[in-house]
Parts: C-alpha cells; structure tokens; sequence
C-alpha cells in the first residue's frame, strides 16, 4: 500500500497524513487512559498511608509488634485493590509501550511505593527491597504486568521518610514512643545515606533527598526535646512517659501535621504542563 | 538497605550506565554526520539548479553512512526499550529526517514517505522495539523542512531562479493541508506546526512579487489564457 516511496501530490500526501493522526490520536489517547489509571492508584495509595496512620496512632494501646501487624493486616485488601488497578494496565504495557509510557505511570507507581513500603516498614521494621516491590506487582503465576524501573523505586521510598516522619511525631507522645521515634531515627538515617550514594544517577532524587533531609532534622528536633526533658528528672521510663505525653502533646499540634513539607512531584508538574 | 538489595541495584544500574555510555558514542557519531550534512545542504541557497544535482551527490554518502551509526544503535539498544532511551539521539535522528528529505525534495519534488525515510537510514523494521522511526519525529523532520523552504524561495530568487518559488508554495500547501488533519497536543510538534503559518506567509510574498513582475514562467501562463 505504502510502496510510493515519494509522494508529489495532495491526493497522495493526505491519505499518509490521514494514517499519522490515527497513529498520534491512538496514541494520546492510550496515554490519557494510563495517566488517569495512575491518578486513581494515587488516590488509592493515599488512602491506604492516612490509615495505616490512623492504625499505628489510634491502636495505641496494643503492644508494638502487634500494631504493625495489624495495620500491615488491614491494609492488605487495600493494596489489592491497588495492584488490580495495575493489573488493568498491563495490555496498554505490554512490550516496547512500557518504556514509551512508563512516565505516565510513574506518579502513581511511586505513591503505591510510598504506601507499600510504609506498610513493610511498620510491620518488619526494615525497608521493602526492589525485588518485593516487583513480587506485588505480579500475577498468580509470577509474571509482571510490567517491569519496574530503579528510578520509580527509589523514589518511591524516598517519600517514605516523609510517612516516617509524622509517624515518629505521632507516637513520641505515646507510651513508648520515644523508642519507636529513635528506631524511626535512626533508618530514616540510613536511608538518606544509601540514597546519598545514588543521586548522582537520577536528578528527581537529588530534589527529594532534600525533603528527606528536613524530615530527618524533625525527628532529631522532637527526640532532641525528649532528651532535654528527660535528663531534668530522674524517673523512671514509665512516669516519663506521662510526663512527656504532657510535654510534647502541644509540639506535636503545630509540627506534625501542619507544616507538611511541599512534596508535589515535578513529574505530576510535567503532566499538567502538558494538559494546558 | 540489605546487602542483596544494593547488590540488586547495583547490577542494574551498571547495566544501564554502560548501555548509556555507548549510545552516547554513537549519538557523537551520528550528529558528526548530521552535522556535515547540514553543512551541505546550506549551500543549496547559492547553488544554481544546474549545479543542484551535483550538490545533492554529495549529499547522499554522507546520509547512507548514517546506516552504520542507526544498525550500532540497534545493536545497543535492549529489546523493548527503544522509548526508554530515545531522547539521547532524537534530536540527530530528526535532522538525519530533515536532511533525507530535502535532498528528496530538490531531487524529485516529493515527499519521501516515512518508511522510505527509515529505509535511506538503515533502520529496519525488524528492529522494532530497539530501534524505529516514530511518526513524530518524521513529523518533526519535515517542519524543518518547511523552514528550510521558506529561506529556500527567497535565496532562489536572488539566483534568479524564479520558477522555485511556486513549486515551494505548492508542495509547502500539500503539507501544511497533512498537518491540518492532525490532532496534536500541546508539544513542541505543536508549537512548530503552528510556527508554519509565518513560512507559509513567506513564501507567499516571494511567489507575489514574483508573479506580480510577471518573472515566473506559470505566472505568465494565465495570462496566455486570457488572451486566447
């Protein structure tokens, strides 16, 4: 059909043009289709973090290996939920489409990361590793609905910090907490130095390692303060304990929650710089 | 991080660096090519039509040795991951395009179509996943041609070649009439596009004054008819 290696004439030229925008409308149109799958799994995603919050801060009156567990427990339909949604975009893909689109993808990839590594983290006390990632991201019988790429992994766990963060502040107050801040502490610590190593190798990461940093110095503030207070008297941890519920249950009002660090994804900029 | 997962990472990460490193030899290669290429195809603007074949001859190995370059990259290129790393060599890839297609231009007059595009370069289609001519960037190619036209019609009539002109406006129009089917979204290919409005206007002015001094020899046709 297409053997006319030169076209001189407007009959000629339309049809070909004709041929390039079904190829340009199909697609935009598959690219429309994947960016609003990834916006439902972001949505998803944050709503799997706000209750394991509401888990691990409410349930406080369970012991510590228990509650995340537990919250690691509940969430799990919730992430199924999730990985169906991922599972429906696996045909739009498949093959050379996964790297033409991967982009599109990314901003709810990497929440679904946030969240899935949140929930690890709360249970096994360590971080999710890129192989596990992958495993939820398979089918019955092992094989991924798509590969997944070094950058959305990272970056994925490079907004848990973030979680890690309010959860520390959270639960300082509570009994307990003031070990659970300085377990949080100290792989919020290590996190920041293994992803120091590889920033050099992806820019998005470099911005992020940034929040990271001003999520860590909170966590050092808060168990800064708890040192402070603790060396004044020499009590027992338990009346500690109530005496720092007293204390930082007013810094916890305007540290936590409130001055959540902008963590808008350039990437979710790009998108929309494309919709206007 | 445990021991496994950074080796994981690591082993990734090598893979993808040396892959990296070695397109970007050949992308060094390749705009080295589309470089003499351009240089070329500049001095269409004060070359005389006589000598325009001779000009383009001189074309045409340099753009066959863009073969080597194209069949290197598909070689690189892990399978199904053509869309991961095509930005590194599009922008070489799309004057390699806009060089084809205006040696196809002053040769015949025509569009040399997309396959016949990726044919001149070597890039195969069972190269598929690894290595392709996407419509954009053919796309791309051939605004740039546009561009380059408009330039074209002026220079050509300063070397008194006043019939080049009116083929510009024409084969310009078939063109523009392509993009104008085009649903494109708000991407450099539209910005472009819409930039194409100004060499049509062009062009315009040149074929006007032209046909207005009665130089071009199809502007003197009507009037032939006029007095029959």
């Amino acid at each position: 059909m297409t053997s006319t290696r030169v076209l001189d004439s407007r009959d000629s030229v339309l049809p070909v043009f004709e041929q390039f925008r079904e190829e340009l409308d199909d697609h935009n149109d598959r690219r429309e289709r994947l960016i609003k799958s990834s916006r439902d799994v972001t949505n998803l995603s944050k709503k799997v973090i706000f209750l394991l919050h509401r888990i691990v801060t409410d349930d406080a009156a369970e012991s510590d290996d228990n509650i995340g567990r537990h919250a690691a427990a509940r969430a799990k339909g919730k992430f199924r939920e999730i990985q169906s949604l991922f599972a429906g975009m696996r045909p739009e893909l498949t093959g050379e489409r996964f790297s033409r689109y991967q982009r599109n993808v990314s901003p709810g990839l990497q929440e679904y990361i946030e969240a899935l590594s949140f929930a690890h983290y709360l249970e096994h006390k360590s971080l999710i590793s890129y192989d596990q990632v992958q495993q939820s991201l398979c089918d019955d019988e092992g094989n991924a609905y798509f590969p997944l790429t070094l950058e959305d992994y990272l970056l994925g766990l490079s907004d848990l910090t973030g979680e890690l963060m309010r959860f520390a502040i959270a639960s300082i107050s509570r009994r307990g907490g003031r070990q659970k801040a300085s377990d949080v502490c100290s792989f919020v610590r290590n996190c920041k130095a293994d992803f120091e190593r590889l920033t050099p190798h992806f820019r998005e990461l470099r911005k992020k390692q940034h929040v990271t940093a001003q999520s860590l110095e909170k966590i050092e503030d808060a168990a800064y303060a708890v040192a402070v207070r603790t060396s004044e008297y020499d009590l027992p941890p338990e009346m500690l304990d109530d005496l720092v519920a007293q204390t930082v249950s007013h810094a916890t009002d305007h540290s936590s929650f409130g001055d959540e660090p902008r963590r808008k994804r350039a990437r979710d900029a790009d998108i929309d710089d494309d919709f206007n | 991080m445990d021991q496994q997962n950074v080796e994981k990472i690591n082993s990734i990460l090598d893979a993808e660096l040396e892959i990296r490193e070695k397109i970007k030899e050949q992308v060094t290669e390749f705009d080295k090519k589309t470089r003499t290429l351009t240089g070329i195809l500049n001095r269409i603007h004060s070359t005389r039509s006589e000598q325009m074949p001779a000009l383009l001859e001189s074309a045409r190995p340099v753009l066959e040795s863009c073969r080597e370059t194209t069949a290197a990259l598909a070689d690189i290129i892990p399978a199904d991951q053509f869309w991961k790393w095509k930005e590194m060599w599009q922008n070489s890839l799309r004057n390699a395009v806009f060089a084809a297609l205006l040696v196809e231009y002053l040769h015949s007059g025509g569009l040399l179509t997309l396959p016949a595009v990726a044919e001149t370069l070597g890039i195969k289609s069972e190269w598929q996943g690894r290595l392709a001519l996407p419509a954009e960037d053919y796309l791309h190619g051939v605004i740039s041609v546009v561009n380059e036209l408009s330039r074209l019609a002026v220079n050509a009539v300063t070397l008194g070649d006043f019939e080049q002109p009116i083929k510009i406006s024409l084969f310009v129009k078939d063109l523009f009439a392509g993009f104008s089917m085009l649903n494109l979204k708000n991407d450099t290919l539209r910005r472009r596009y819409d930039s194409l409005k100004y060499d049509i206007k062009k062009i315009e002015e040149v074929v006007y004054d032209v046909s207005l001094r009665k130089l071009a020899p199809s502007s003197k046709e009507p009037e032939k008819k006029d007095s029959e």
